[in-house]
This record gives structure tokens, sequence and C-alpha cells, in this order.
């Protein structure tokens, strides 16, 4: 008989196998960014808040979907559902964007990421890629929905086809609402340290030029004033570019491709800064 | 500590006075049942993190009054004696330090709070007694973190105190730093100050001072020189590593004495358990000249403050 | 090869502070202290080797590699534990670790594996399943070692291992650090303070001073033996020493200690016989030894002159 006993080897063992690089890991921090940013992954209490929006959200698609049905009467279409609820999706950014941002920077956990192959623009630019993604799913989950809703109610394919094309185009307005918010949100989580700070912040800028613009929109009603104040909201920015694109917002007058490029620039700039701030941290 | 050496001439010497002194907050005992006198020389404060070392600190500096018992310099309760504070100096752990002052200035702001009668006097004593005077003039932001601690121990000395306290002094402190810090805290224990300072860095206490006070969840668990303590631990066998000619040889007649509890062989040599203290070192020179053994090292392997500190927290 | 070595290496920061003045080395695999360095000269050491710096001047090599050209991957084989606090306290030990594997590329599965391992290894079992923020300190070092560990690096950077632990967890954590070096065959670098932690599990020293290299060395070579004999008894010490003169063995007291001249292996035997003769308690018989400590004691500058921190 022969004897079975044996003691196994748990002692350390050494790592031959394979080493992902820089992408890898800059992908990883982006999932894992998206992660926290609607609470998957962590405690209960994490999640409350970005299910309670995504729960209104939608909420308010199924309501549009019923009454489409029930009517027939598309109360809110595709590209209007980001502006309706461009507020709720800034409340959102202004508790995520210090969740995924500030809490490095207070915790000081910066220094692990940086002593590793990662670089430091490889982690902003994943930061900001998650909530960018983040602000889009919250846009376009419910134009989604809508289009599920509309789909199963239409009266042929082509009517399908016309439901699927709005749906894109809402995406679209969806994605450049996305980029600019979470430009902006991410940039200035990533100065301030402190989440409640954060937060507010987020709140002040995206708001503070409001009033302003629209004094000046109600002063300058039809001319050129009225078409290009509204670049300097973040709420109305991305609505410029809709009616360039689409022709479906405000009238922007010979504005429209200006909309275009101060988007571009603002994204383009927000995103240069978060990278040059992140260079500036020490070890 | 039996030597009274005045500092000045005249200059008196402070007994630092806790009797049956405890400490609660709600249902937290931070202090329990303390009794113990501190007179002129060095004495390390000894204990685990959180075993209640800053609330004895803060309660003889007067900070924070006893639940029970009294904490009592010379006679004098601390607590609500704002006299106390003309013997008493205390050097706190962390401490915000006004980084534009230059040292002097910081020193003298001391002196000023002090209301002594000639500031400027008194802060080139304590200066020159904290060796600093090079840089007194420099902002304390400019300074490494050994030279801040050293002008914040000026600041406590401006006023003479018989007593001083200091929470933690050597945190963080690099080699040099601490041994002249040991050095001044030496100085300071000769010219007959009371000088109390807590660490829970075994290394730096033995360097310091044999005199150590040990605190254990809030009670004191030992006092007095850490090697007597040892021996006080009649129940615990010492231990002693032992290098010769012929370790196996030498082990085995070791085992034949009744003073010896056990015995193991190692590469490194000989570890000897043994219950009788007394008995075991007059025999070990006789047992290995007995057996033609040549001993080339004997050394007590649980006297070390870490060793006694930790029998002390495990009893 | 050599583990790390510098050649002249200096790093001046606008502003005139000099960090790092002129740094020659070479250290062996190993365990290997690094002291005396405080503020601006230890950060800027890390961040060297870690090719997160670039010098002002002379050339740094890690595991063979320059960090400033190939810091990527020297930051790959090398696992840093920072000295401060650094941990996001709401997240699972496990989680975080894990998320740490896969920030050093390893794949998903191999990260939670080899996380689940390094906790284990450095002493954390079912507490690896809990939030950090209710760790204790000495919990906190154990992930933040475990962290640098996960990807199986070949060389660990510890920033002050054993801060702000108690006794019994600097025991543990400097035993921890003993069988990582010597064990699983990683080498490390400790940086501390505490000569009593460096000369108990270091083989080798790096003692800079001032942006200066004040030796670097192997540990048995700084700490020879001398030819002094230290011997201590419980009791009767002016007696021994009066025999001791007798027999022609001049012996100078240090405390309760006699030191006698140690000049041959006979000696050892006279002293024993002494003893022995005068049946006196022995306590204690050592020859002495250089100590690391030794470095520092001699030209001491005064505490005023002193570089200040960046």
């Amino acid at each position: 008989m022969s004897d079975q006993s044996v003691i196994h080897d748990i002692g350390y063992q050494r790592y031959t196998g394979t080493r992902l690089g820089r992408g890898y890991a800059a992908r990883s921090l982006f999932e894992h960014g998206l992660r926290i940013s609607f609470g998957l992954g962590r405690s209960a209490k994490a999640k409350i808040f970005p299910w309670i929006v995504i729960g209104m959200v939608s909420a308010l698609a199924v309501i549009v979907v019923a009454i489409k049905a029930q009517t027939g009467e598309m109360v809110l279409s595709y590209q209007d559902l980001p502006a309706t609820i461009s507020v709720v999706a800034m409340v959102f950014l202004a508790v995520v964007a210090p969740e995924l941002v500030s809490r490095d920077l207070r915790n000081q956990t910066l220094p692990l990421y940086f002593s590793r192959p990662i670089r430091r623009s490889d982690y902003a630019l994943a930061k900001l890629a998650a909530l960018i993604v983040a602000v889009w799913l919250l846009l376009a989950g419910p134009q989604t929905l809508i289009f599920l809703g509309s789909a199963f109610t239409a009266a042929d394919a082509s009517g399908v086809g016309a439901e699927a094309r709005g749906l894109l185009g809402g995406w679209l307005i969806s994605a450049v609402y996305a980029m600019v918010f979470a430009s902006l949100a991410v940039l200035i989580a990533s100065i301030a340290s402190r989440r409640a700070f954060a937060a507010g912040a987020i709140v002040v800028v995206f708001m503070v030029t409001s009033p302003v613009v629209g004094l000046l929109i109600a002063l300058g009603e039809g001319r050129a004033m009225s078409q290009i104040a509204p670049m300097f909201s973040p709420f109305l920015l991305p609505e410029g570019v809709r009616q360039w694109l689409f022709g479906t917002s405000f009238d922007v007058g010979p504005y429209g491709p200006v909309y275009g490029l101060v988007t571009l620039l603002l994204v383009a700039g927000c995103t240069s800064l978060l990278v040059l701030r992140y260079r500036k941290v020490s070890l | 500590m039996e030597h009274r050496k005045p500092r000045t001439k005249g200059s008196p010497v402070s007994d630092l006075d806790l009797r049956g002194v405890s400490r609660w907050y709600g249902n937290v005992v931070a202090v329990n049942d303390v009794t113990m006198t501190l007179g002129p020389g060095v004495t390390g404060l000894l204990g685990p993190n959180g075993a209640g070392k800053t609330t004895l600190l803060h309660m003889m500096a007067g900070f924070l009054a006893p639940s029970r018992g009294e904490v009592l310099i010379d006679g004098d309760a601390t607590w609500r004696n704002p006299a106390i504070y003309r013997k008493l100096g205390l050097v706190n752990e962390r401490e915000a330090v006004y980084g534009f002052l230059s040292g002097k200035e910081f020193v003298r702001a001391s002196a000023k709070l002090h209301g002594l009668p000639d500031a400027d006097a008194a802060t080139r004593r304590a200066i020159e007694l904290v060796e600093m005077a090079d840089a007194q003039d420099r902002r304390m932001d400019t300074y490494s973190k050994g030279m801040r601690q050293r002008m914040r121990v000026a600041a406590a000395l401006v006023h003479d105190p018989a007593v001083l306290l200091l929470d933690e002094p050597f945190n963080g402190m690099d080699p040099r730093q601490r041994m002249h810090m040991m050095d001044l805290l030496h100085r300071l224990g000769a010219q007959g100050r009371t000088v109390l300072f807590s660490s829970h860095i075994l290394e730096e206490v033995e360097q310091v001072s044999g005199t150590v006070q040990v605190i254990v969840a809030g009670r004191l668990a030992a006092s007095g020189d850490y090697r007597t303590i040892r021996r006080l631990m009649t129940h615990r066998p010492h231990v002693f590593a032992i290098r010769s000619s012929d370790d196996r040889r030498l082990a085995v007649a070791l085992m034949a004495s009744d003073s010896v509890a056990g015995v193991t062989l190692g590469k490194d040599g000989l570890t000897v358990h043994a219950g009788d203290y007394g008995t075991f070192t007059r025999a070990l020179p006789r047992i290995a000249l007995d057996e033609g053994v040549r001993v080339r090292q004997l050394i007590p392997s649980d006297e070390s403050l870490e060793s006694v500190f930790s029998y002390l927290v495990s009893a | 090869m050599a583990l790390i070595a510098t050649q002249s290496l200096t790093k001046t920061y606008p502003g005139g502070v000099t960090a790092l003045s002129d740094l020659t080395l070479s250290v062996e695999p190993g365990i290997i202290g690094l002291v005396g360095a405080n503020g601006a000269g230890k950060s800027t050491m890390i961040k060297t080797l870690l090719g997160l710096l670039t010098p002002t001047s002379g050339r740094a090599e890690v595991l063979g590699l320059d960090p400033t050209t190939a810091g990527g991957q020297v930051r790959a084989r090398v696992g840093y534990m920072p000295e401060h606090d650094c941990l996001p306290p709401d997240m699972i030990a496990a989680e975080f670790v894990t998320h740490m594997g896969r920030m050093t590329g390893l794949p998903r599965t191999v990260a939670r594996e080899r996380a689940s391992e390094a906790l284990r290894h450095v002493g954390l079992y079912e507490e690896r399943y809990r939030q950090i923020g209710g760790y204790s300190t000495g919990m906190k070092q154990r992930v933040k070692l475990a962290q640098a560990l996960v990807h199986d690096p070949d060389l660990l950077l510890l920033d002050e291992p054993t801060n702000g632990l108690d006794p019994a967890g600097r025991d543990a954590m400097l035993t921890l650090i003993h069988r990582i070096g010597t064990e699983f065959g990683i080498s490390v670098v400790v940086c501390s303070h505490l000569l009593g932690e460096i000369e108990r599990i270091c083989d080798s020293l790096i003692a800079i001073e001032g942006g200066r290299l004040l030796r670097a060395d192997r540990i048995d070579a700084m700490t020879t033996g001398t030819d002094v004999l230290a011997i201590e008894v419980a009791e009767g010490t002016a007696e021994l020493s009066a025999a001791l003169a007798q027999r022609g063995l001049t012996a100078t007291a240090e405390g309760r200690m006699l030191l006698v001249p140690l000049t041959e292996e006979a000696t050892y035997d006279l002293v024993l016989r002494t003893v022995a003769e005068l049946d006196l308690p022995l306590h204690r018989l050592d020859q002495r030894r250089h100590r690391v400590a030794e470095l520092f004691s001699t030209a001491t500058p005064t505490p005023s002159l002193e570089v200040s921190h960046v």
C-alpha cells in the first residue's frame, strides 16, 4: 500500500508569467474608475446615490415611453433628453468626480500608483475617460430605454429605423455633454483634495455663469449677443453644438462652428491642465 | 537618582509625585491607579501605543485633571495651578511652530509668556544650553526636524524649570540628531533636573536611561532600572547565550546542574534557561573549567529592555 | 551585477538646495540599510532610483537598468512602501492589493491570487476581507508591504517600515523583512533611523549625511571584534579587578563592566579561572565589537550646522 502523505509547499512563489504593459494598467484603472462611479465593488452606502440618480432618469425615460404609447406623442426627443437631465448630471458629477479623484489625493495614495510603470498622464487620462463614459452612460441609458420602448410600439420597420437614427443623434449629443461636463468636473476635483470643497466648487463653476448668460441672452434678443453668450455656460455650450450639427436647439446664427471649436478647446484645455496637475504631484 | 546636584547654587530640586492617579473618559480608563515618584535624573516613560503615556504626561503638566488621585510637584497639585509652570517645562510631541519666527524670537516669546524679568538673558542661556547659538537668528522653517526640536526644548527651559517633560522627543530623528538630543537630556539630568521623556522605541530609551517607568494598558507595570527589574522576575528562567570551544560537552555538563532548566544547541552556540540565576552564574565558570571547555562568550539574552518590556506586557 | 550602483550622483533643486552630492556607491543584492538621510536626501534618493527624478549630474543604475531611460521597466521590478499613510480607508484590503497588482501589469486572476498570497505572507488572514479603515497601525503597515510585494519585485524599497509600531509590532515586521530578504530571495532596501534595527537584519549599510556618502559597507565589516574583552559580574567587581591585576591583566571599569585587553585566547581561560576562584556570579563575558553607531559619533558636526530640508 503506497503512502499518499505529502507536505505541500505553500511558501512564497516567484512569478514568471506574463506581465502586461501600461495599456493594460491604464485600462484597469479606467474600469476601476467606472465601477467606483456607480458604487460597484464598494459598500452599500456608496451605491445609494448613483443608483437613485439612475432610478430617476430611468423613471423619466419610462414615463416618456408610456406617454408615447398612449398618445403617440414624443414629449421628449432623444436630443432633448440630455438638456432635460443636465442638472441631474451635474449633481451626479459633483458627487462622483471627487470620489474618483479627490480621494486618491486626500489619502495620499498617488505615490503607490506613480511608483509603478503607469505614467502620470495615463492616470489622469484614465480617470477622465472613466468619468466621461460614466456621464455618457447616465445620459445615453435613458435614451436607449426610450428607443427600446418606442421600437416595440413602432408601426413598422421604417419606424424602427427612424427611431434608431434618432437614438444615434441623441447619443452623439450625450457624448458632447459628457465630454464638456466631465472634463470640467475632473479638473476641479483634482485641484480640491477635500471632497466637500470639490463638490461645491463643481456646482459653483457650472452655475456661476448662468445668471449673467441668461441676462445677456434676454438683453441681446435676436442679435449676436444672444447667439454668443450661451457659449459661456456649460449647460448651453453643448446645446449650441447641437444646433450646429442638427439645428434642433436655440438660434446660434452663423456661430455654429464657433461652438464646435470652443467645445473642442475647452475639453482639450481641461485635459491638458489635468495632466499638468498630476505632473506636479510629488511622490 | 540618589545624587542631588542643584543646577545653580541654591536652586532647589523638585520631586514629581503621583499618588493613586486614574483618568477615565466614560468607559475608557486611560490611566489606572498609578503611583510613582520621580526625582532628579532622566527617566524613560515606556509603554505600547495607547498605553496612556501622553495622558500621564498631560496630567503631570497640569493640562488634564486626574479623575482620581493626586499629581503633585513638591507637594503642590499641577491641576489649575498656574504657579506650577515656574517649575515645569513641557515639550509636546506635535506642535505647530510659527515658521516665520527665528529661533531666538521663538524662545524669547516663551520667556515673555513666563513673565521673566530679563527675557533676553534667559533666552541666551536657554539657547546656549541646547547648543543652537549659531542658528538662532535663522527662521525656524529652515531648521531640520532635530533643530526645531532643540529650539522647542530651549523654549521649555527658558524659565529654568526643575522638571522637564518630553513627549516622544526622538520621533523621526536621524542617528546624529538623536545622539545630540540624548546628550542634552543627560546633561539636563546631571544638572539635577527631573527629566521624564516618553517613547515607544526601546532602542532609544535603553541608550538614554536605565531608569524606566513602564505603563501597560494604563497601569504602571514596573519602575526602576530595567536590569534590576529583570532580576526581580524570578519566576522566569534567565536566558543566556553561550559560545564555547565545545558546546555539546558543556551542554551536557550544564544539564547536570540543578540551576539549569533547559539547554538548546544551535549552530550559533548554546542557549541556557537558568531557573536559579544566582547559582547558575556561579556554577558556570566552575563547570566549564572542570570540563576543560573554553568559554568565549556569555551574554544574558533576555535582559535587554526589549525582552523585559515584552515580559511585562505579556504578564 | 550590483543591485544598485551610482556614480557621482548629484541632485540640486531649483532654489539651491543640494539633496545629493557626488554620491558614488555600489551594493550587492541582499538586505541593505539606508540611514542618516533625513528629509531631502532620502526622498530624492528613492525618487531617483524609481526613475521619477532626473539627476542634475551623475548616473544611477538599478538592477542593471538606468532609471532615467528605462523608468517603466525599473518600476515594474521594484516594490515601494512609503513612510506615510497612503491607504484608502474604504476599500477592502484584498481588493486594494489586487487593484495594485493589476496596476503593475498582472492579469486579473493572477492579481487576485497573488494579492491573497501576499496578504497571507505578511500575516493577514481573515482580516484581509475587511475594510482598511478598521485596521490597526501594524495591520496597515502590512498591507503597505503586501502591495509592494504583490507583483513579485526583485527589489523592495521600504521607507521606515516600523514607523508607528509598538515593540511587538516592530519585532514582527523586522522578522518578516528578514524572511523576505533571505527566504523569498528578494533584495530589500530598508530606510531607518534606528541603528539597532539595521544591525539586526541588514547585511550592508549606506549612510548618507548632508547629501554626501558617509559610508557604504557590509555590516559585518563595520562590526568586527576589537581587542577588548568585557566582563560583568553581578557582584564583587572591585575584587575581580584587583585579582585580574595581580595576574597581569589590567582592567578598566565602565559602568558595571570591566574591560580587559584581549590579546590571546588564553585570556578567556584566565578570566574564567579568576572568577571561579573568587566564586563570583559571572553575568557577561563578551568580546567588544564595533558598532554602526560609531559612524555617527566621530567628528560630530554641531547641531546648528545641519542641512535643512527641502
